[in-house]
């Protein structure tokens, strides 16, 4: 077979892997004994690889709270100089078949959704969504508070949530997306339907559950409306486990920044990144004193959900998010548009039924981001350089890291083929 | 003898331009009055000679 012919078949491969896909959430366990490689001094943190020095004031916070909440140090300060010697470790969620959204990082105790894909046998995890409180981890911010809470969600929270998964027998995501097109969601910033249909199919198994903080934890997910975005990005990297070993593909698998760079992952070269300085969301502030400059950069995987085709790239789902953000119905339709130009697939599940019943476009093809000149645009919540959320809005990907991918694939298919 | 009759007839006829490149060369025809055809093209990998050749490689796009 010749290199294109290669190419063609893997990619084939890797559309069938992301559209039959079935994530089930089956679980709630310790990251530890959950997540494969895990260790008890490492902390993963969202987006590209990165030098401890260069973490951005949120991430920074984040790693060295999550530190204390796991014992590792006695407080931030202890743990940032243990940081700072190599005796706390940060790795790339992505890596793990994990992911962080915003700020959020994840340490060996913190309770993971697990999530199965049905048809590849991949697992992937992440954390809970801890509600609407903005001071949170999620948001890089640490204190009493935040330290009380993550204590909730890894005690009551996660054995209250956690038996009523295993007594539900798995729910199906690809069923809660179907059930709920239609229904406006874009499903990476826009939820509310989908966190509305998992919780239907989730009280009745809750309410069997007997635990004095039982009712609390009812109250907590019935009241959030962005509880389907985390257990959705544990669903997608359980998808891309497989994806990424796929050797000769050009579809891009993994996505996330972590303030300072912005990167992407392809099938071809599994968890290597291709990177880039990271974008800025733009879109509406939370605040009218807040400015551009405030801004950090791209920061999260949440983005992961658009590898799939949520979010941006299936816009015109979810056209409220467009209002929003300040853009509009025809912005909406030309994101997933442009998404549709570079996709090599299209999800079944969920048509839309003002897209003339047309499903989510899938698989972006790096190719065809840098042979059409046409870049995709993700859905994200903007950071403050100082912690806690600025807004929400969109960012144009960069072309740097498609044209970087394209090179680096091309050198691992020449290598393969044994001409390097 | 030859007939010239088609080509007169072409030269004859309202002139209509392909334009292919940027939009602008056609909007100052228009501006004079000529219709003129868009052609919806760009240059592979935006004229990126590195980036055409490892598409090719690749299998195109």
């Amino acid at each position: 077979m010749t290199v294109p012919e290669k190419v063609a078949e893997a990619n084939k491969r890797v559309i069938d892997i992301m559209t039959k896909a079935r994530p089930v959430w089956t679980d709630v366990r310790p990251a530890i004994d959950a997540v494969p490689g895990m260790e008890r001094n490492l902390i993963l943190i969202p987006g590209p690889p990165i030098e401890v020095k260069e973490l951005p004031i949120p991430l920074k916070t984040a790693v060295c709270g999550a530190a204390c909440h796991d014992g590792l140090a006695k407080n931030v300060d202890e743990a940032w100089e243990m940081v700072l010697r190599g005796e706390i470790k940060i790795a790339p969620s992505q890596d793990y078949n994990c992911g962080n959204a915003a700020s959020s990082v994840m340490s060996a105790s913190m309770p993971v959704f697990v999530v199965e894909d049905k048809t590849s046998g991949g697992a992937g995890y992440c954390v809970p969504h801890p509600g609407s409180n903005p001071r949170v981890l999620r948001w890089g911010i640490y204190g009493e508070d935040v330290e009380e809470n993550l204590r909730f969600i890894r005690g009551d929270y996660a054995e209250v949530l956690g038996e009523a998964v295993r007594k539900s027998g798995g729910i199906d995501l690809v069923r809660i997306l179907s059930k709920t097109a239609g229904m406006g969601d874009e499903n990476h910033n826009r939820q509310p339907a989908a966190s509305m249909a998992l919780a239907l199919e989730l009280v009745p198994y809750l309410l069997d559950v007997q635990h004095p903080a039982r009712d609390r934890v009812i109250k907590e997910i019935c009241a959030n409306d962005r509880f389907f975005l985390h257990v959705m990005m544990a669903g997608v990297e359980a998808v891309m486990q497989k994806a990424k070993e796929e050797p000769y593909s050009t579809v891009m698998v993994g996505m996330g920044g972590n303030g300072v760079e912005f990167g992407i992952q392809v099938a071809a070269t599994g968890n290597k990144w291709y990177t880039t300085p990271a974008p800025k969301i733009s879109g509406i502030f939370l605040k009218p004193t807040t400015t551009e400059d405030d801004l950090l950069g791209y920061l999260g995987d949440s983005c992961v959900t658009e590898v799939w085709g949520l979010g941006g790239m299936s816009a015109i789902a979810g056209p409220a998010y467009l209002r929003m953000t300040g853009g509009t119905f025809r912005d909406a339709k030309e994101r997933t548009e442009k998404a549709r130009q570079v996709s090599l697939g299209e999800h079944n599940f969920a048509p839309i039924p003002w897209d003339d019943y047309r499903g989510f476009p899938v698989g972006v093809d790096i190719r065809k981001v840098v042979g059409l000149n046409i870049l995709p645009i993700s859905h994200g919540g903007s950071a403050l350089k100082t912690g806690g959320q600025a807004g929400a809005g969109a960012a144009e990907l960069p072309m740097e890291v498609f044209k970087k991918a394209v090179e680096g694939v091309a050198n691992e298919v020449k290598r393969m083929e044994g001409e390097e | 003898m030859t007939d010239t009759s088609k080509i007169l007839s072409l030269f004859r006829s309202e002139l209509v331009v392909v334009n292919v490149g940027p939009k602008s060369f056609a909007d100052v025809l228009e501006k004079q009055g000529y219709k003129s055809l868009q052609v919806d093209w760009k240059p592979a990998a935006g004229g990126d000679k590195r980036m055409q050749e490892l598409l090719d490689y690749l299998g195109g796009y």
